[in-house]
C-alpha cells in the first residue's frame, strides 16, 4: 500500500520487527521500576479509602450521601457519567478509527481500549452502589420470578444496564481478541516456566497461522462494525436517561449526540493524559509520536467544538423556546448559586480545546498534557451542572434547596481513580501496551526506516 | 501504478453535445409539468412558495453537502477521495445557482412563515420576534449565501491553481479555508435551517433540528456525488476509480444514512417519550395528515439503504450504489417534504403532483448541468495534490 | 514409512515470503500453513484462502438477538403484565428500540468471537503445534507437510532455491504443542 512520503512517519527510530516487539515487551520483563511501585501503592490506598467508603454506604445507606428529595443525583451519577463518557474513546480509536483506515491508531488502540474496560468497570459502580440495597442488585435482569414481575424496559434506566454490559461484554472482546497474537509473542519470548504456561493459556494456542489472521481480520472488522454504532448508542442511551425526562436543562432532543460528542471528547483528553505519561516511563516515544498527539489533539478540537456548538444551541433554543422555565435553568446556570461550576465548565470545554488550531500547540506534549487535564475537569463539571442544576431548581420553588457531596460520596469518587489506575498498573505489567503485531503491519510503509534482519548486526 | 497509466485514466471530460439536449429535454418537460401542473392542480399561493422552498433548499443542500465532504477531507488529509474530489468541488461551487434558487422565498415569506403576519402574532410568535422579523431574516440569509459563496468559491478555485503550480504552500491554504468554511458551515447549517424550516412551525422547537437537518442534506450529497460518478463512468470517464473507491463511497452512503435514522430516531423518541403537547405536536400534524409519507419516508431513507449497502460486494458495485443513491435521493426529498409541507401547506391542501414533481425535474435538470458543465471546465483529477498517489495503492479489508 | 512430518522454510521479509509462495506453488507443492507475527498483506490471496464465512454468521445471530428482544418487550407489556408507565400505550414500538438494538449487537459480537474461535481451534487448553517460536516475533515461515520421507529432499532443495534463510525438518511431539 502507497503512503505519501509526505506523511509524517508512524514509527521513529528505523525499527525493525525484532526491535518492535523488544521495545514493547521491555517493560514486561524484569522488575518494576521505583515508579511503577509508587504508583500502584498510591492507586490501592485511593481504592482502600472509596472500599471504606463504600462498605459505608452500604452498612449505614444513602443517608450518609447529602442526596436529598429534590436533588437525587449528585456526585454518583455525575461520576458514571463522566466514567462512562471516558471509555467512549477506547473503542473510538479502536472501532471507528479502523473503519476510517487511520493507521496511527495502532500505537495508542491497545492501551485505550484496556483504558475504557476499565473506565467502564469504574462507572459500572456507581448505579450498584447508588441503591438502596445493593444486595437486590440482580432485581434490574429480566428473569422469570415467581411474582411475575419484569423491569421496566420502557425505562432508560433499564436501557443502561443492558447498554454498559453490552459495551463492557464487547469492549472486553474486541481487546482480548486483539490481544491473542500479542500473548502469543509473549508467550513465545518465556522460557519454560510457569509464566509461559500462564501465558500459553491466556493465548488461546495462537500459532500465527496465515488461516488464523485471515479470519481474525474478518471478525476485527465485522466487531469494528458493530462496536462503531455500540460506541454512540451506549452514551446516547445514558443521555436519555436525562432527556428522556421534563424538566427544563435535560428534556433537549440534541443530548444524544451532544453527548456521544463529549464522550469522545474527554475520553480522548484522558487518553492523551494516560499516553504522555506513558510513553515517557515506559521509553515508547518512537511508537506514540508528537503526530500521534497531534491527531489525537484534532479529534478534540473536532469534538470540543461540536460540544461548543451544542452550548450555543442550546442555549439559543431556551430563548427561542418562550418557555420561562427553560430560559430560567440556563440564567440560574450562570449566574445561580452554582455558577462557579459553570464557568469552570466553559473555560475548560469552551476556550481550552481551541487552543489546539495552532499548530504549535498541538504538537507541545507538556501544553497538550495540562489541557487534557483541564478538559476532564471542564467535562466532569459539565456533567455536574447538567444534573444538579437542573435537579436543584426545577418547576417549583418552595423544592429549590442547594447540594454538596459528603465525604462518602467524594472518597468514593477518588476510590473509583484508585481502582482505575490500580488496574491500569496491572495492565501495563503484564500485558503489551502497544498492539505489537499491528505495529509490524504499518511498519514497513509508515515505519521511518524499516530495517530489514541481517541489515543490521546481532539480534 | 506508474504515472503515464493513470494519465491515461483520466482523460478531461468534455461535456457532449448529447447533453445540451439531455438536459434541455429535461428542463422542458419539467417546465411542462410545473404548469400543467400549475393549473390543473389549484395551486394556491402556500402550496407554490412551499415548493420553491423545497427545492431550493434542496438544490443548495447538495452543494453545501458535497463542499463539506471534500473541506473535511482536505483538512484530514485523506488520500483515497482526491480520485473523486473533482465532482464534489464541482458540485460546491454551483453554490451560487442554489442561492439564487433559495433567494426568491424572501418574496414568498408571508406564505410561508406565520411570523411574517405581524398583525397576527400571538404571545409567543411576538416573544420571538427580536430573532423572526423580516429585515433580521433576509440579513441573516445574505449573511449565509455571501459566505458560502466566498468559501466554496476560494476552495475551488485554489484546488484548480494547483492544477497548473505544484507548490505545496497551495495545498496548506486550500486546508485553511476548508477549515474556516467547516466552522462557518457548523454554525450557519444550524441556524439557516432554523431560519428556514423550522420556523415554518414557529411555535415549535427543537435543539437537534440543526444536526438533523445537516445529516438528511449531507447523506444527499454523498448520493449526488455518486450519482454523477456513475454516470461518468457510463460514459467513459472517470476510468481510475475502481472498486476499492466505490466501497468507501458507499461505506459513507450506509454509515450516513444510519447517522440520519439515529438523529430521526433521537428527535422522534424524546419528544415521544416526554409527551409535552407543546413538542409532540409537530410530530402528531404529520403522523395524522402526512401517515404513509411518515412512514415511508423511514423505510426509504432508512431501511432500504441498511439492507441494501450491508453486505461488502454491494458496497463495491456501481451500478448497485447508484440505484440506491437515487432512491436515498428520493427519500430525502420526501423527508424534506414532510419538514416544510404540513406547516406551511397543511393536510388538506398539500399533495404531491405534477406540479411537485416538475419543478424537481426542473431544478435537479439546471443543477446537473450546470455541475457536468463544470465538471468539464478542469482536469478530472488533482494531480498536484499531495496524497493524490495513495488513491490507487490501497485496499480495503477483505 | 507414514506419518506427520513437516519441512520448515524460514523468511526474515514479508515480501520475499510472497515471492517464494508463488514460485513454490508453480513447481506444483502444496503448502500446508504459512505462519507470519501479523497479517501479511497479500498472503490472503497468494494462499488463495476463501472468504470466512463469520459475517454471514453474525448477521444471523445479530437478526436472531433483535427479533428475541423485540418479542420479548413486546409479549412482556402486551401479554405478561401490562403495566401503564406513563401513560404510554403497552405496545410501545419507539421505547423498544434501544434494547432490541443493544440485543442485536451483543448477539452478532459474542457470535463472531465464539465463531472465530471455535473455527479457528483457538481457546484455552489449546493444543496446536507451534514450529518455530520466532514466528511471533519477527521470522515468517513456510510449512510443507509430507507423508513419507522420500519427498523431504525435494522439498528442502525447493525451499532454499525460493530464499529460506534456514530450512527444518520437523517431526512434532509432545513438547512442541502449547496450550
Amino acid at each position: 500500500m502507497y503512503i505519501s512520503p509526505l506523511r509524517e512517519p508512524l514509527v521513529t527510530g528505523a525499527k525493525s520487527y525484532k526491535q518492535v516487539t523488544d521495545d514493547i515487551l521491555n517493560p514486561m520483563e524484569g522488575k518494576p521500576g521505583k515508579f511503577w511501585y509508587a504508583g500502584i501503592t498510591l492507586a490501592l490506598i485511593a481504592l482502600g479509602l472509596g472500599g471504606f467508603a463504600m462498605y459505608i454506604t452500604v452498612w449505614e445507606g444513602i443517608g450518609s450521601w447529602n442526596l436529598n428529595k429534590t436533588v437525587g443525583w449528585g456526585w454518583d451519577i455525575t461520576n458514571f457519567v463522566w466514567w462512562v463518557g471516558i471509555g467512549h474513546a477506547g473503542t473510538f480509536i479502536s472501532a471507528i478509527l479502523l473503519l476510517f483506515r487511520q493507521k496511527w491508531r495502532t500505537s495508542i488502540n491497545r492501551s485505550a481500549e484496556a483504558m475504557t474496560i476499565i473506565a467502564v468497570m469504574c462507572a459500572g459502580l456507581f448505579p450498584i452502589i447508588h441503591m438502596g440495597r445493593p444486595a437486590l442488585a440482580f432485581f434490574v435482569l429480566p428473569y422469570p420470578n415467581t411474582r411475575e414481575l419484569w423491569v421496566n424496559f420502557n425505562s432508560p434506566l433499564f436501557w443502561d444496564v443492558i447498554a454498559i454490559t453490552t459495551y463492557l461484554t464487547v469492549s472486553v472482546l474486541f481487546w482480548y481478541m486483539g490481544l491473542i497474537p500479542d500473548i502469543a509473542t509473549v508467550r513465545d519470548r518465556m522460557k519454560k516456566g510457569i509464566g509461559k504456561k500462564i501465558y500459553g493459556l491466556l493465548s488461546f494456542g495462537w500459532t500465527g497461522s496465515a488461516r488464523h489472521w485471515s479470519r481474525h481480520e474478518s471478525m476485527s472488522l465485522i466487531l469494528a462494525g458493530l462496536a462503531a454504532p455500540l460506541v454512540l448508542s451506549v452514551h446516547t442511551i445514558v443521555s436519555m436517561d436525562f432527556a428522556t425526562s421534563v424538566i427544563p436543562g435535560w428534556h433537549t432532543t440534541i443530548f444524544p449526540p451532544y453527548f456521544v460528542a463529549g464522550a469522545v471528547f474527554s475520553g480522548f483528553a484522558m487518553v492523551l493524559t494516560l499516553m504522555i505519561i506513558t510513553r515517557k516511563a515506559l521509553n515508547l516515544q518512537n511508537y506514540i509520536t508528537v503526530g500521534h498527539v497531534e491527531s489525537m489533539n484534532k479529534v478534540i478540537i473536532a469534538t470540543g467544538s461540536i460540544v461548543g456548538i451544542a452550548y450555543i444551541t442550546e442555549f439559543f433554543m431556551a430563548w427561542y423556546s418562550g418557555s420561562v422555565y427553560e430560559q430560567y435553568a440556563f440564567v440560574n446556570r450562570a449566574f445561580g448559586p452554582y455558577w462557579w461550576a459553570y464557568w469552570i465548565m466553559m473555560t475548560c470545554n469552551v476556550i481550552t480545546p481551541q487552543l489546539f488550531w495552532f499548530k504549535k500547540i498541538r504538537r507541545n506534549l507538556a501544553a497538550t498534557f495540562v489541557i487534557s487535564i483541564f478538559i476532564n475537569i471542564g467535562m466532569w463539571f459539565e456533567r455536574f451542572v447538567i444534573i444538579v442544576t437542573s435537579l436543584h431548581r426545577d418547576f417549583l420553588p418552595s423544592s429549590w434547596v442547594m447540594y454538596a457531596p459528603s465525604w462518602v460520596e467524594v472518597s468514593i469518587f477518588i476510590g473509583t481513580f484508585g481502582l482505575f489506575f490500580t488496574l491500569f498498573f496491572l495492565f501495563i505489567r503484564f500485558f503489551p501496551v502497544i498492539a505489537v503485531a499491528e505495529i509490524k503491519t504499518v511498519l514497513k510503509s509508515s515505519g521511518e526506516k524499516f530495517i530489514k534482519k541481517g541489515d543490521r548486526d546481532e539480534k | 501504478m506508474h504515472n503515464a497509466s493513470i494519465k491515461e485514466f483520466t482523460k478531461d471530460f468534455i461535456f457532449p453535445k448529447k447533453g445540451t439536449t439531455v438536459f434541455t429535454i429535461a428542463l422542458v418537460i419539467g417546465f411542462l409539468m410545473t404548469v400543467v401542473g400549475y393549473f390543473v392542480g389549484g395551486i394556491d399561493g402556500h402550496r407554490f412558495w412551499a415548493n420553491i422552498l423545497l427545492n431550493g433548499f434542496l438544490i443548495i443542500g447538495l452543494s453545501l453537502g458535497a463542499g463539506f465532504f471534500v473541506a473535511v477531507h482536505l483538512i484530514a488529509e485523506s488520500g483515497w477521495q482526491t480520485s473523486v474530489q473533482r465532482i464534489g468541488e464541482a458540485m460546491a461551487s454551483r453554490i451560487w445557482l442554489g442561492a439564487l434558487m433559495i433567494i426568491p422565498i424572501i418574496l414568498g415569506v408571508h406564505s410561508l412563515y406565520h411570523w411574517s403576519h405581524t398583525e397576527e402574532l400571538d404571545a409567543l410568535l411576538k416573544m420571538k420576534e427580536p430573532y423572526l422579523n423580516l429585515p433580521f431574516f433576509v440579513i441573516r440569509m445574505l449573511v449565509y449565501l455571501g459566505g458560502w459563496i466566498f468559501l466554496l468559491s476560494k476552495i475551488r478555485q485554489v484546488s484548480l491553481m494547483s492544477d497548473t503550480n505544484p507548490d505545496i504552500k497551495l495545498f496548506y491554504r486550500l486546508r485553511t479555508y476548508s477549515a474556516i468554511f467547516v466552522v462557518f458551515f457548523a454554525i450557519t447549517s444550524s441556524t439557516a435551517s432554523w431560519d428556514w424550516l423550522m420556523s415554518i412551525d414557529a411555535h415549535w422547537f427543537s435543539t437537534l433540528y440543526g444536526w438533523y437537518t445537516f445529516s438528511g442534506l449531507f447523506v444527499n450529497s454523498i448520493a449526488v456525488i455518486i450519482i454523477f460518478l456513475v454516470v461518468l463512468q457510463k460514459i467513459g470517464y472517470m476510468q481510475h476509480v475502481n472498486n476499492e473507491h466505490m466501497h468507501d463511497l458507499g461505506k459513507y452512503l450506509f454509515g450516513f444514512s444510519i447517522f440520519w435514522a439515529y438523529l430521526w430516531i433521537s428527535q422522534y423518541l424524546l419528544i415521544w417519550y416526554a409527551n409535552i403537547p407543546e413538542e409532540t405536536t409537530y410530530f402528531v400534524t404529520r403522523i395524522k395528515g402526512f401517515e404513509t409519507l411518515f412512514y415511508v419516508n423511514l423505510i426509504i431513507c432508512f431501511v432500504a439503504p441498511f439492507f441494501a449497502l450491508m453486505s461488502r460486494g454491494n458496497k463495491r458495485k456501481s451500478d448497485w450504489l447508484l440505484y440506491v443513491s437515487i432512491v436515498v435521493f428520493m427519500g430525502h426529498w420526501i423527508d424534506t417534504y414532510l419538514a416544510i409541507m404540513p406547516g406551511a401547506v397543511g393536510a388538506e391542501h398539500a399533495h404531491i403532483g405534477l406540479f411537485e414533481i416538475g419543478m424537481t425535474v426542473m431544478y435537479v435538470s439546471v443543477f446537473a448541468w450546470l455541475v457536468f458543465k463544470e465538471i468539464a471546465k478542469a482536469k478530472l483529477v488533482p494531480e498536484n495534490h499531495p496524497f493524490y498517489k495513495e488513491s490507487f495503492d490501497y485496499e480495503n479489508i477483505k | 514409512m507414514k506419518s506427520n512430518n513437516y519441512i520448515t522454510g524460514l523468511f526474515w521479509d514479508d515480501t520475499e515470503l510472497i515471492k517464494a509462495i508463488k514460485e513454490i506453488q508453480d513447481k506444483g507443492i502444496a503448502i500446508f500453513d504459512v505462519r507470519t507475527p501479523f497479517p501479511v498483506h497479500g498472503l490472503d490471496d497468494v494462499l488463495k484462502l476463501k472468504r470466512s464465512r463469520l459475517p454471514r454468521l453474525g448477521f444471523v445471530a445479530g437478526a436472531i438477538g433483535g427479533i428475541l428482544a423485540f418479542w420479548f418487550q413486546s409479549w412482556v407489556f402486551t401479554t405478561s403484565w401490562p403495566l401503564n408507565f406513563g401513560g404510554k400505550p403497552f405496545f410501545s414500538v419507539p421505547s423498544f428500540i434501544p434494547v432490541t438494538f443493544e440485543m442485536t449487537v451483543l448477539f452478532a459480537a459474542i457470535s463472531l468471537v465464539v465463531g472465530f474461535l471455535i473455527k479457528s481451534g483457538l481457546g484455552p487448553g489449546a493444543e496446536n503445534i507451534i514450529f518455530d517460536e520466532r514466528t511471533t516475533d519477527d521470522a515468517f515461515l513456510i510449512v510443507v507437510k509430507i507423508t513419507d520421507n522420500s519427498q523431504s529432499d525435494n522439498i528442502f532443495e525447493v525451499l532454499t532455491s525460493v530464499g529460506a534463510s534456514e530450512v527444518k525438518h520437523v517431526e512434532p511431539t509432545k513438547t512442541d504443542t502449547h496450550a
